[in-house]
């Protein structure tokens, strides 16, 4: 069988089973919360045999790893539930499109980091040490160390309070879509990319220049091919390829911080949408929300990996003689 | 230890970096005595006025409260929390990631599948549905979380380092002499990993910070009255036009403190390399 | 203006550094012919390496020329890099030591050699890629098609350093550097790659710089000799001078530090340097060697410069054999008289050995050997990479444990690994590594890692009374009180290797397994250290079991060898039944394949071509068949060879039964 494919099945088996021990925990530690879900749909004015009727009613007396498969049974199917708080709304029907939008911010953030991090990064590496580098590398370190938040807030008394370019939050008005309103995404996306920029030019400078300082790399300048020639065509290709790795390894932070910065800008996407859910003790919103947000970025983790082994000619053509 | 100095004076930044990064442990330490404010005393009058006025050299917020008072007090607590998260991580880093690569097989299998598992969701949104759900944080259960959502780093570290060095001849040399396994690990092994972890556990507090201002931004981070600094950026926000000292002066507190620890923990880096 | 293609005049490379300025090639001139091939040979840190890079000009920014280097009549340190990147891989080639990491990982064979073509003859893509399968051809690679269209880590390390050869002689160069080609290669398989060099110099009309430690490896690709010490040339001349006479006192001793055929620990010792090189600063003159030299005089500072001797033999010194000053360098060799003490007795059986590793790819490291040990004595196992040596000694050890078979020490079953073992048995056997660096503890001091296997395996818990005998034991190996507290990086290989030899030493073991212990060594250090273990040997009547790559070695220090292929017992014997009359085919060709280090003595050349079996295979029949040059037919293959007694020491296992 191909590599490739049997790469990409085992990775698929083994999301399947982390997904899986995942929903149960993220089940379990939100059923410890403290306080009565019937209780805080009828309010607390409502009477205690109204309160135990609904709990009946609702399944919640039954033990815990019947509830779990009831949840996950309705998961499957595509019912993810509804609202406590939003009484009566199904979560499907806020949820999907708050996705969208988080996808559409996250994709928005990718397009400006990563072609930027690793063209910087590579300059850095081949200039080591010269001023350029010094002022890439300080950049990086610099917006590296800078949370989301704050550079949102930084971005946002610049452009949005000072210089009134920007909105200085990201609504999207009732009945319109997001994409009559992009200039929304723009301070938001810009604030997520910092930080992703620091961390990944960072790296991408020091595999750069260690593939620089490599034996074949010499061996390619004493063959007499120019400098130029040789960072291009020979040095490249093995440093951009721990880059992927390492985008890989830091889509958490990216995550993280989509919920950092779609609470600040006030952006309608899923990460707004579990603060919300979290400030009201909004069980199954909480739930599908954590749950998407995991199997998202979980895919997200694979796709790199396999992304890596198709490109790694070590990993994808067998070693053949000793 | 020359060779300190020599790095110092080649990369000037990070004397830049060390100073503001002592300025910051000491204003910590001393800094309440320094402010005429107390961090709370909300002054009807002076909300919102703006930096240098009546004095307050940083201004008021929404509520009249002084706000270089409350960053002072709340550097105490966000510095607590990060160092402690910073070095609790670190530890169970290593007794993990310490005991998965020394015994491999079945343990070193079961390590990697219970951290691909807690990996799998992003750490800041566990430690927020965590936190969110228990409602209460304080110091203790903010380190607790964070070092939680910290330890698969940790421990990959940790075990990363200690494979490198059991396949170095002075681990068999102890083995054949019979030496138990806690010796091997510990006394041999432990002593020649002290770089990478301490490069790694200057990065973690970095992060810690980063993590409890973004928690506190969004609201599960320590709770009033002790000041927190993410707190005082979403606190703020709203006004933000009105009065923007109010929101930038905590969110050029954290940005500083990061920096400077960030520079710190290059400099361990490059010193510590050569040293091998 | 004459022909010469190289022409170094008064070069001379310093270092700027962190721990101040240093040279490391002073005043050097050289001038090489066309078609002419020198060697230059020196031990670490004499700048040979340094001086190839430098023709080159590709040196570490901090680093400070001066002089001239003309190529051709054309002075290169006045060229620009753009200009000289015209020269490199086109007029001078250079081929270095570790072909792994020589080649691209990221590209196909195909393409690193092509890119020669296109780049500096203009060819177009096809015709360039006809070139290149040409030249692979000319390297004796089978299915050059095959080839161009992998990657280099689909290939063994030996056809890598072809592909890398045939990389530099594309453009048919006039001058190629090859610095250590061959040293990280078995020696079957150097001996083939020697060949091609040598053939190509001629068929090319290429001059050849190459550069070694291994005298013999010299003998074999060129004619004229140049001996490098701290910097600076100490000797030049024509091969066979300077084996039976050299003039310099370092070369002397060089030569007589080297094993070789002949020279077994009974009848000499090998010849060691006292001391060791330092980096020398700016301002530093006169002779580098003084210090060490064993036959200076008080003159020596005063009269050193280039001497001629003889029709191009040159030497910075003609005191070699002095007469002004005691001849110590015959005193030195005198071997100590070794003394039998107690009765031999089996001391160490081996029967049917098997080490197979993993579980779904197997490896067969070890596939069924036996073997006994006399106590007092020392067994020599030699073979090549991937022979299962070194795994037998780990399972000797106690680092591995056997998949089947039984080891038994003094009668009672050791098949056991490090952890189920008792005391005894650990204080009993013990080991030493073949990276001194890495097998001792970075972190440790001298006297905590000498002092450890005494706390922990004879109970001695007074730090005092420790103290007391690594002081002795660090005499035994030429180390003074001051050791006691240093740690590894502050000590040399050499140093190190006698610290660890002092740790396996301090709780009296009855039998020391040697893991190539001087393989990373210096070839004078290497001398050092086998006459010490030699001698402690003789002193306290330890049982060795020496494994190595280097016949030489085996040679020298054994009293009965055993060859291993692919995880099998070729042939065993006492030392001089198995060098001198040996029957097994792949013993004779590793014979032939040794390098000589006396230039004069021929010797028939038996060339192997293939690999060894697939290692992942569980082995069918005679594991040599297939590269055997005397193979009878598929009996070879099919059936596992008897053995063949020869006496009662010497047995072979194969299906050719010796002419009577």
């Amino acid at each position: 069988m191909n590599r490739t494919l049997s790469i990409i099945l085992r990775r698929t088996v083994s999301l399947l089973i982390t997904l899986t021990v995942m929903s149960l925990i993220i089940f379990l530690l939100v059923e410890i919360m403290p306080g009565d879900v019937a209780q805080m749909i009828l309010g607390q004015s409502a009477t205690e045999e109204a309160v135990s009727a609904l709990r009946e009613a609702r399944g919640l007396n039954d033990p815990v790893m019947e509830r779990y498969f009831r949840w996950v049974g309705g998961v499957l199917t595509g019912d993810l539930g509804e609202s406590i708080y939003m009484k009566g709304v199904t979560i499907n029907s806020i949820l999907w499109r708050r996705v969208g939008h988080s996808l559409v911010l996250a994709l928005s953030a990718f397009i400006l980091f990563v072609p930027l991090s690793i063209i910087l990064g590579v300059l850095a590496g081949v200039k080591e040490n010269k001023p350029t580098d010094s002022i890439i590398s300080f950049l990086g370190l610099a917006t590296m160390a800078l949370p989301e938040f704050v550079s949102g807030v930084f971005l946002i008394t610049i452009f949005g309070v000072q210089l009134n370019w920007f909105p200085i939050v990201s609504i999207i008005p009732i009945g319109e879509s997001l994409f009559n309103n992009l200039e929304i995404l723009f301070l938001p996306a810009l604030s997520i990319t910092f930080v992703m920029f620091g961390y990944v030019s960072r790296m991408q400078r020091s595999s750069m220049i260690q593939v620089m300082n490599s034996d074949y790399i010499r061996a390619a300048i004493l063959k007499g091919m120019n400098r130029k020639y040789v960072i291009f065509r020979h040095a490249l290709k093995n440093a951009l390829l721990p880059t992927i790795t390492i985008i890989g390894m830091n889509m958490g932070w990216l995550f993280g911080g989509l919920v950092v910065v779609e609470t600040l800008f006030g952006f309608p996407g899923m990460g707004s949408l579990l603060m919300t859910a979290i400030k009201t003790r909004d069980v199954p919103l909480i739930e599908a929300c954590v749950l998407l947000i995991t199997v998202i970025f979980s895919l997200s983790t694979m796709i790199t990996d396999v992304l890596y082994s198709y490109l790694n000619p070590r990993v994808r053509f067998q070693g053949g003689q000793r | 230890m020359k060779y300190f100095f020599y790095q110092m004076k080649k990369h000037p930044l990070s004397i830049v970096g060390i100073s503001v990064l002592l300025l910051w442990i000491l204003i910590a330490i001393f800094g309440p005595q320094l402010t005429s404010f107390t961090h709370t005393a909300m002054d009807a009058e002076h909300q919102m006025t703006a930096p240098g006025e009546f004095g307050h050299l940083f201004g008021t917020d929404s509520m009249g409260r002084d706000i270089m008072s409350r960053i002072i007090y709340g550097s105490r607590s966000i510095l607590t929390v990060a160092l402690m998260t910073s070095i609790f991580s670190t530890i169970i880093g290593i007794l993990l990631g310490f005991t998965a690569g020394y015994f491999s097989g079945k343990i070193d299998a079961a390590f990697l599948r219970t951290m691909d598992i807690l990996m799998a969701i992003p750490p800041l949104v566990l430690s927020m549905v965590v936190l969110g759900i228990l409602g209460d944080s304080s110091i203790l259960s903010l380190t607790l979380i964070v070092s939680i959502a910290f330890i698969p780093a940790t421990a990959r570290v940790s075990r990363g380092v200690l494979l490198t060095e059991k396949s170095q001849e002075y681990v068999s040399a102890a083995r054949i002499r019979g030496e138990s396994h806690f010796y091997i690990m510990f006394i041999e092994i432990l002593p020649n990993t002290t770089g990478p972890i301490i490069v790694e556990a200057t990065a973690r507090f970095a992060y810690s910070i980063m993590m409890v201002a973004s928690l506190g931004f969004l609201g599960v981070g320590l709770q009033p009255p002790t000041p927190d600094w993410g707190m005082m950026v979403i606190e703020n926000k709203p006004i933000i036009a009105q009065a923007p000292w109010a929101v930038l002066f905590p969110a050029l507190a954290i940005a500083s403190l990061v920096i400077a620890i960030s520079i710190f923990s290059d400099f361990v880096s490059k010193v510590l390399i050569h040293e091998r | 203006m004459n022909d010469n293609i190289l022409d170094i005049e008064h070069l001379q490379v310093l270092y700027k550094t962190f721990d101040g300025e240093f040279s490391a090639v002073r005043d050097v001139s050289l001038t090489l012919k066309p078609n002419e091939s020198i060697g230059i040979i020196g031990e670490s840190g004499c700048g040979k390496s340094t001086l190839a890079f430098s023709i080159m000009r590709y040196l570490a920014p901090n680093a400070v020329l001066d002089g001239k280097i003309f190529f051709k009549g054309e002075d290169l340190m006045l060229k620009s890099e753009k200009e000289m990147s015209t020269y490199r891989g086109n007029r001078i080639a250079m081929v270095f030591q570790n072909p792994s990491t020589s080649l691209n990982p990221a590209l196909t064979i195909g393409f690193q050699l092509d890119e020669v073509g296109i780049h500096h003859q203009n060819l177009s893509k096809a015709k360039a890629r006809e070139a290149t399968l040409e030249a692979l051809t000319m390297m004796n690679i089978g299915d050059v098609k095959g080839t161009v269209k992998r990657y280099p880590h689909q290939i063994s390390g030996g056809i890598q350093q072809r592909i890398c050869i045939a990389m530099a002689i594309l453009c048919k160069p006039d001058l190629m550097i090859l610095d250590e080609p061959t040293t990280a290669l078995d020696v079957t398989t150097e001996a083939v790659i020697l060949d091609s060099i040598k053939a190509l110099k001629d068929s090319l009309n290429m001059s050849l710089i190459y550069i070694s430690h291994d005298m013999g490896v010299i003998n074999k690709v060129s004619e004229q000799v140049v001996v490098m010490y701290n910097g600076e040339i100490v000797e030049r001349g024509p091969k066979a001078k300077i084996f039976e006479h050299p003039s310099h006192p370092y070369t002397r001793a060089l030569i007589n530090c080297m094993p070789r055929g002949g020279v077994v620990k009974e009848n000499a010792k090998l010849n060691t340097i006292k001391g060791y090189v330092r980096r020398r600063g700016l301002v530093e003159t006169g002779c580098p060697y003084a210090e060490r030299c064993d036959s200076r005089n008080e003159t020596c500072e005063a009269l050193y410069g280039m001497r001629t001797i003889s029709n191009e033999h040159y030497a910075a010194c003609d005191r070699a054999y002095a007469e002004d000053v005691e001849e110590t360098v015959k005193k030195k060799r005198i071997p100590k008289t070794r003394v039998q003490i107690q009765e031999p007795t089996n001391l160490l059986e081996i029967t049917d050995l098997h080490k197979v590793y993993g579980n779904k790819r197997k490896v067969f490291a070890v596939n069924g050997i036996n073997v006994s040990v006399q106590s007092g004595s020392v067994l020599g196992i030699v073979g090549e990479s991937g022979c299962g040596k070194s795994t037998t000694g780990h399972m000797v050890s106690g680092l591995y444990q056997p998949t089947s078979g039984a080891i038994s020490f003094e009668g009672y079953d050791i098949s056991l690994p490090w952890n189920k073992r008792n005391s005894e048995t650990l204080k009993d056997i013990q080991l030493i590594f073949q990276n001194p660096g890495r097998s001792l503890n970075p972190s440790h001091t001298v006297e905590q890692i000498i002092g450890r296997p005494m706390k922990r395996l004879l109970s001695m818990n007074s730090p005092l009374e420790r103290r007391e005998k690594i002081i002795t034991l660090l005499h035994k190996v030429d180390l003074g009180k001051e050791y006691l507290t240093k740690k590894p990086n502050q000590l040399s290989g050499g140093e190190q290797q006698r610290v660890a030899i002092a740790r396996a030493l301090s709780i009296s073991p009855r039998m020391i397994v040697c893991d190539e212990p001087t393989s990373a060594l210096d070839v004078s250090v290497q001398a050092s250290v086998l006459n010490l273990l030699n001698e402690l040997q003789i002193e306290s009547q330890v049982t060795y079991l020496f494994i190595s790559h280097d016949l030489n070695v085996i040679n020298y220090l054994s009293d009965t060898i055993m060859v291993m292929y692919a995880g099998k017992i070729c042939e065993y014997g006492k030392r001089d039944e198995v060098m001198n009359d040996s029957h097994h085919p792949y013993t004779e060709a590793l014979l032939s394949a040794v390098p000589e280090v006396d230039p004069t003595k021929q010797k028939d050349p038996i060339r192997l071509e293939g690999q060894l079996p697939d290692p992942a295979k569980k082995p069918k029949g005679c594991p040599f068949a297939g590269r055997c040059h005397v193979q009878v037919g598929a009996i070879c293959e099919n059936e596992y060879p008897p053995m063949v007694r020869l006496s009662d020491t010497h047995h072979y296992f194969c299906h050719i039964k010796p002419t009577t």
